[in-house]
């Protein structure tokens, strides 16, 4: 019984420096307790204080019990005119950070860049629809992304803030493995979110842990006592898909934000719309960066499904000279 | 030689002392000139760039004293009541002038005295420098020309035989007032010390200053630090004496050869501790790393505080946390500012106003403002607002039916947009009572695209109403 004991504990500190070394930290121990322990890259357990939990079971599960509260998060938007849809979940995640705390501040960086071409963030709406009041605001509007990345990274420090948000637009070479790597850091040691919002990019390999692709879905309808209002714009939903996660899951989720409780809650899919759910195990690769230009003209024929043009016979078929 | 276009004809307005050596004047034809010495040098004056160089030179000035003012197109008044000590007494300060000056390659004469009047007269006379009370001696030979006189009143004076200063001095006063004017006699007065004349400095001047003069020029940024930290410090004791701290303060680089260069930094709340001080400049300077042209060298550091404001002593509480947390923020935004300039963070502030754009002001974060009890927005039960908000509205193409009738689909960038759902309208009157002209009422709909994008779009008008046809925009995106 005992040596059964001291194998079972040899294990687990195998597989905790196993993880370590992998850098992949989200192992759970399996433990009676409802309180989810995971094990960070340090072997400090970390408990559910340190996760913003969204409150929707599948959701949370994919990404191994929250988004991460000390770390570096990125948030895609397809293309600009996304930047509702994708900021707004970035601020969703914000009020949640912020809900159950002593009144801290937002601070939120965007290019001027982004600003001119997404709309610059309106306290009005952000406290209809996230409680986050004006005076908790804070925005940065620096020229370049350089000068965002470096207010982003000074801030980090300040205990006043709860949350910061990066918005860039585009792919910038600024915004590579190592100043992601510091941003992360930085992050981790102050305890502080930094969602990093990034507009009509495509995904390249950075630092954060975590990296989610919000798109915009059909809101639902406004409740009334006879039922849903048909012809109404009530919730927002948000369609999100984790595309880097430490437990190495996907899937495609539709997230509603509920502003008056301030929480997410399962979409209930009512509408039509059907989704094509993504291989669990994410075996299809990521689609290669860049846009399609166009088609050359044989790879046009053949996908018509015609005859392939004569260049295109196999040799041996080709007329052959005797003798 | 120098020349200036004058009652229509080219005269000459300077020269060097070579052209004088030919016998030429000011003031003389440059026809003339040109027709004694044909292969003279002729520059058109510039009177632009004089000023800009006199300008300079004032700046430059500032190292001796605060009180600097420009004296018509060609002098410069330094007030140094107070001052000379610091340069080892008068006659080592007019040196020390005189020497910089002619290394810099100007020829500049300068004169002492108690009074404007007198040391403008010094100045251009070539006297020693006049002791206060002597004024009356010294003027005595001089001609009428070193009274500021108006040319009217000195030809006048000169045609009654009155030549010299002195004799307008003993001649009695009341016939001269009557005859030329209450301005000679002022003039003579302001000479002899006898009426006040104020000269106004071009800048205000600093309530608080400390400066540093080098005997081996800097050119390193980390010098110019390292010089700052030690001028802060020695700041902080004066600022803790009147019980205030720094609001703006200026850090001026004099360079070897006369150029000067300023560099100013804001806070948003009164601080005197060194350390902050100085990471505010190191922010500036980064930023300004390409702008800042060293030369030779700086041979005086002058750090000034501009304006002050009380300081509050705060008792912290034993753990620190709250008092620190605004502290930080505040030091964090002065960083960002006088990096990236007074607009680089700011902070929304409601405003009363039920026009979407303005009922939101952002402020630049050191704009102190009252706190405000509850925001004037929440008060009010508005139907929803967007969550971005474009700066300016952009005008799309839409299809809607007429007369009110939601969107059924738009333009925008380009891009056709199908309306799957639509809210609305709002109806927003423009707000007359602020007197603005040609804004029309606006019908406000939240829209929801086939792909679940949704939109604030607003038409501006109504159809059938006026002759210009309504115009349709998009204001804000929703979450």
């Amino acid at each position: 019984m005992a040596q059964q004991a001291v194998a079972q504990e040899r294990l687990c500190a195998l597989r905790q420096d196993i993880a370590r070394i992998e850098g992949r930290p989200a192992e759970r121990l399996e433990q009676a307790d409802a309180d989810v322990t995971v094990l960070r890259r340090s072997g400090m357990a970390t408990r559910s204080e340190d996760l913003i939990v969204t409150g929707v079971e599948a959701f949370d599960g994919v990404l191994g019990g929250g988004v991460p509260k000390g770390a570096l998060s990125e948030i895609h938007g397809k293309q600009t005119r996304d930047a509702g849809a994708a900021a707004g979940f970035a601020l969703a995640l914000c009020a949640l950070a912020m809900k159950r705390e002593a009144p801290r501040s937002l601070l939120w960086v965007g290019t001027a860049e982004i600003f001119h071409e997404a709309g610059l963030p309106y306290a009005g709406g952000l406290e209809q629809a996230f409680g986050l009041s004006p005076d908790r605001l804070l925005f940065a509007a620096p020229p370049k992304p350089a000068d965002a990345l470096w207010i982003a990274e000074d801030a980090t420090r300040l205990g006043a803030l709860a949350a910061i948000i990066v918005e860039l637009r585009g792919n910038s070479d600024r915004l590579d493995l190592t100043a992601t790597r510091r941003l992360h850091h930085r992050a981790a040691v102050a305890g502080r979110p930094i969602f990093l919002l990034r507009q009509a990019a495509f995904c390249e390999p950075t630092a954060a842990p975590l990296r989610l692709v919000v798109s915009p879905a059909p809101a639902t309808k406004r409740e009334t006592l006879d039922g849903p209002l048909e012809g109404t714009i009530g919730n927002p939903v948000f369609s999100v898909s984790p595309d880097k996660n430490r437990t190495a899951r996907q899937g495609q989720f539709l997230l509603e934000w509920n502003r008056h409780d301030i929480a997410f809650q399962q979409h209930q899919t009512a509408h039509p719309r059907r989704l094509v759910s993504l291989s669990r195990n994410g075996a299809d690769l990521a689609p290669a960066p860049g846009a399609v230009v166009a088609l050359d003209k044989a790879a046009q024929y053949a996908a018509a499904g015609g005859e392939p043009a004569r260049k295109q016979h196999a040799a041996h078929l080709g007329a052959r000279r005797t003798g | 030689m120098v020349s200036r276009h004058e009652s229509n004809t080219q005269r000459i307005s300077a020269l060097d002392e070579r052209a004088e050596t030919l016998r030429l004047k000011r003031g003389m034809g440059l026809a003339d000139a040109r027709a004694i010495h044909p292969d003279v040098d002729v520059v058109e004056a510039d009177p632009n760039a004089d000023r800009r160089l006199l300008d300079a030179l004032a700046d430059w000035c500032d190292r001796y004293t605060p009180l600097v003012a420009i004296n018509g197109n060609d002098g410069l008044f330094l007030d140094i009541t107070g001052c000379a000590h610091l340069f080892g007494g008068e006659t080592k300060m007019i040196a020390d002038l005189r020497r910089r000056l002619a290394e810099q390659g100007f020829d500049a004469r300068a004169g002492l005295a108690a009074t404007p009047g007198m040391a403008w007269a010094a100045a251009r006379f070539g006297l020693r420098p006049v002791a206060a009370g002597a004024e009356a001696e010294a003027l005595a030979g001089l001609p009428l020309a070193a009274l500021r006189l108006e040319p009217a009143t000195r030809m006048g004076l000169e045609s009654v035989g009155l030549r010299t200063a002195g004799a307008i001095i003993d001649a009695p006063r009341a016939p001269l007032a009557r005859r030329f004017g209450s301005g000679l006699i002022l003039k003579l007065d302001q000479a002899l010390g006898m009426a006040e004349e104020t000269i106004s400095p071009r800048l205000p001047v600093a309530p608080l200053s400390a400066e540093r003069h080098l005997a081996e020029p800097v050119f390193l940024t980390e010098d110019i630090e390292r010089l700052l930290a030690m001028l802060a410090s020695s700041l902080k004791q004066d600022l803790e004496r009147r019980g205030e701290g720094a609001r703006r303060l200026q850090l001026a680089l004099f360079r070897v050869d006369g150029a000067v260069t300023r560099i100013g930094i804001g806070t948003s709340r009164p601080m005197r501790e060194p350390k902050p001080l100085c990471r505010l400049f190191h922010e500036k300077l980064a930023a300004m790393e390409d702008n800042i042209d060293a030369g030779f060298g700086f041979d005086l550091v002058r750090l000034a505080v501009l304006a002050t404001a009380r300081f509050e002593e705060e008792q912290g509480d034993l753990s620190g946390a709250d008092a620190d947390a605004d502290e930080d923020i505040a030091l964090f935004a002065d960083r960002v500012r006088a990096r990236l300039g007074n607009t680089a963070i700011l902070q929304p502030e409601p405003v009363q106003s039920h026009v979407p754009e303005r009922a939101v002001a952002l402020r630049s974060f050191a704009d102190a403002r009252p706190a405000s009890a509850g925001s004037a927005l929440s008060e009010l039960t508005l139907p929803e607002r967007p969550i971005r908000l474009f700066g300016r509205p952009q005008p799309i193409e839409v299809t809607a039916e007429i007369p009110e009738g939601p969107p059924a689909r738009f333009r925008w960038r380009r891009a056709l947009y199908n309306v799957a759902g639509a809210e609305g309208p709002e109806r927003i009157a423009p707000e007359w009572w602020l007197g603005e002209e040609g804004e029309r009422t606006r019908d406000y709909y939240r829209v929801e695209d086939t792909e679940g994008r949704r939109y604030w779009l607003y038409r501006e008008g109504f159809y059938g109403v006026a002759e210009e046809p309504p115009r349709w925009f998009v204001q804000g995106i929703f979450a």
